[in-house]
């Protein structure tokens, strides 16, 4: 399994070097108003480009929604057994509520993925662009680590208290 | 790095677009709600002169005419034409756009009496001084363009007016204004024979969109790039040569600098030049990329004082093999550590450009050699 | 009415026209159906059979068809799904070595599109593979070609 990791991760990489192109755009609809297209409800559909689906099997995608000031990005986190959900929804909601530490974490996941990014204008102006890419692609290969991590952890620690109460009744 | 005449950090921020006046003594330049203008003396760090503080929201674009007037256009629907007094300091004149959403570009037209402003509300303003009121007014263009224009430029009758968008389509309007410009500035046009005020004179489409066009006078040639990575150039015949960026990433803006060359630049923080040979256009040279060296000898340039004589010091070997498990290879990086938003010819002679400045989002101004 | 303050009220102004997704694309003069399209994919099949794959991916990356309607688009896809996933993974370098820009732009528009439904993202790596491969050899030059074009495949 671990050999299309290298694949995927470049064709996320690829992809967002070809999203993360972003300018500075002032609304077309709201005077005054400076907004991420990709999240508004839009009526100009030329300023959203075409969205990109990575995907590496029917439980690992990733989305790439781009358009001219924001790109938003979705991940789908493996997830083998309901031990990993409940882990992988923890871990985000986590990271979800600190998302103004984050900068670019968006706090709500879009629908059917587990996380999701927000890169607009602003953080390509301030940031620059390799590392922001070097840290996604960081994020996704972590996640994974840390999910199979913890899990673990949990279940050292379930046999550990499990042993520890059931030895008093041992004759 | 001998592609680099001088580099100057001006501004903590980004830094949308920038002019020169006539004789290179003056340098404005957009940053956040403010234009400042500088004072510009060879080989030394620009001299901040003014700040021109009138507008409320970003300043998308500024430019100088022939006779020194500076105008700037903001996402706040306004544009204001700032007359140079003679202590230095500058008066400010609102324009009547009559746009209700953001001004993206404004240009001069090259005899310094009409400028015309690109809009977020779909519309083009023509600009020109009305004697009996003392204010600028502006004439509007409209059909049939459906989305913000993002770059304009005059040619140099000052009445072709090419155009283009987030539409995805590259059009020359008539610019014409009875009073200012007189029938002898178009005759023998290849571009048609009448020219109305609005009237569409050609129309390209190309898909993706358009971030910068510019007009060849002398050949009459119209060139344009877009978010697809290519560089168009067209002419009346309305035969489309299109070239792709060897690096694949847009190009924000493009510069002229001579009638078979163009320089090019964009998010790859490096300009590309192009040059028409037999073949068509192609790449000729690619300035200022950067270059990796895995730790061997290095001549120093000018950039990694840090580095020492040799490319990488034996200590920062060990240190990195420690620190990340590999030794990181030697990166020379471009000058401009991010997108260039602006190029503009520096010096020419004959007809030839021989120097480009450019600002980036880093910040930074830039004059490359070529 | 009582909601007066929810009128889209650009709705009734003519001049404003916004561009709405088809405005983008491209008139067509005619939608191609599913039996028009079913020669190139009987084509298609024998090449799979005779395990032509070369010509197989040629076929499919010149000329799309992107102005057929949903059903035959879909039909078309798996056909070439059924190609992509053939080919042997050393061979995959020298098909993509010969395609030209239009082609490898298409072929991108075929990868993105079988990834983003449930009978590609099952041939995932396959997939992948084919991408690794097409962008060591274009660099990210189709991907941004892909971005911007508003022909769907």
């Amino acid at each position: 399994m671990s050999q299309s990791l290298r694949p995927y991760l470049t064709a996320v990489r690829y992809s967002l070097q070809a999203a993360l192109n972003l300018s500075n755009f002032s609304s077309q609809e709201v005077e005054r108003h400076n907004r991420p297209e990709v999240e508004v409800d839009n009526t100009s559909a030329e300023l959203l480009l075409q969205p990109m689906h990575i995907a590496r099997n029917e439980h690992e995608q990733v989305l790439i929604e781009p358009s001219v000031n924001s790109v938003r990005m979705s991940i789908k986190v493996k997830q083998a057994d309901e031990i990993e959900q409940i882990l992988v929804h923890k871990f985000t909601s986590f990271l979800e509520q600190r998302a103004e530490n984050f900068y670019v974490l968006r706090r709500v996941p879009v629908p059917g993925y587990s996380i999701s990014f927000l890169i607009t204008n602003k953080h390509t102006e301030t940031m620059i662009t390799e590392k922001l890419i070097e840290f996604i692609i960081d994020f996704m290969e972590e996640v994974d680590k840390e999910i199979s991590e913890m899990k673990l952890f949990l279940n050292a620690r379930a046999r550990f208290a499990a042993e520890a109460y059931l030895e008093q009744f041992v004759y | 790095m001998s592609d680099i005449a001088a580099q100057f950090k001006l501004v903590k921020g980004s830094i949308y677009s920038h002019c020169f006046n006539q004789d290179r003594s003056l340098l404005a330049i957009t940053y956040d709600t403010d234009c400042y203008v500088y004072k510009v003396s060879a080989a030394k760090q620009p001299q901040l002169v003014a700040v021109l503080p009138d507008h409320d929201k970003t300043v998308t674009a500024v430019d100088i005419s022939v006779h020194g007037r500076i105008v700037t256009c903001s996402q706040d629907r306004n544009a204001i034409v700032w007359e140079p007094l003679s202590n230095g300091t500058y008066k400010p004149t609102l324009v009547l756009l009559r746009i209700n959403r953001a001004a993206t570009c404004v240009s001069w037209a090259s005899s310094g009496y009409k400028f015309a402003v690109g809009s977020s509300a779909r519309i083009i303003a023509v600009c020109y001084y009305e004697q009996e009121n003392d204010w600028w007014v502006s004439k509007h263009i409209k059909k049939p363009i459906k989305s913000t224009i993002n770059a304009l430029s005059w040619h140099s009758n000052c009445v072709l007016l090419a155009c283009g968008g987030t539409d995805g389509y590259a059009r020359v309007f008539s610019g014409f204004i009875k009073g200012l410009d007189t029938k002898e500035q178009v005759a023998g046009s290849p571009w048609g024979e009448k020219f109305p005020f609005g009237s569409l004179v050609r129309e390209w489409y190309q898909g993706a969109w358009i971030h910068d066009i510019k007009w060849r006078s002398s050949i009459d040639k119209v060139a344009f790039v877009t978010h697809d990575g290519s560089l168009n150039i067209t002419d009346y015949t309305d035969d489309i040569k299109s070239v792709d960026n060897p690096e694949g990433l847009p190009f924000i803006t493009l510069c002229w600098i001579n009638d078979h060359e163009i320089l090019a630049a964009g998010f790859s923080n490096h300009p590309v030049l192009y040059s028409e040979g037999s073949r068509g256009w192609e790449v000729s040279k690619i300035l200022d990329s950067p270059v990796k060296s895995a730790g061997k000898l290095v001549a120093s340039t000018g950039d990694d004082e840090e580095e020492g004589a040799f490319g990488m010091s034996a200590l920062r070997k060990f240190k990195e093999l420690d620190l990340k498990g590999k030794v990181s290879q030697q990166e020379e990086k471009s000058t401009h550590v991010n997108s260039i938003t602006e190029l503009a010819a520096y010096k020419e002679s004959n007809n030839n450009v021989t120097q480009v400045s450019s600002v980036g989002l880093d910040g930074k101004l830039v004059i490359y050699k070529l | 009415m009582e909601d007066w303050r929810r009128i889209d009220i650009d709705a009734y102004d003519p001049e404003s026209g916004r561009l709405t997704a088809d405005d983008l694309k491209p008139p067509y003069s005619h939608t191609v159906s599913l039996q028009e399209l079913q020669p190139t994919i009987q084509q298609l099949r024998s090449y799979t059979s005779s395990g032509d794959f070369a010509a197989a991916v040629e076929l499919f990356t010149t000329d799309p068809p992107y102005n057929a309607d949903e059903q035959a688009k879909s039909q078309y896809f798996s056909g070439i799904l059924e190609v992509l996933t053939q080919v042997r993974q050393v061979d995959i370098a020298n098909i993509v070595k010969r395609l030209d820009r239009k082609q490898q732009d298409a072929l991108i528009k075929y990868l993105y599109k079988g990834m983003s439904i449930p009978e590609g993202q099952k041939h995932g790596g396959i997939l992948l593979a084919w991408f690794e491969k097409l962008t060591q050899v274009a660099g990210v030059n189709p991907i941004v070609h892909y971005l911007s074009d508003r022909r769907t495949v």
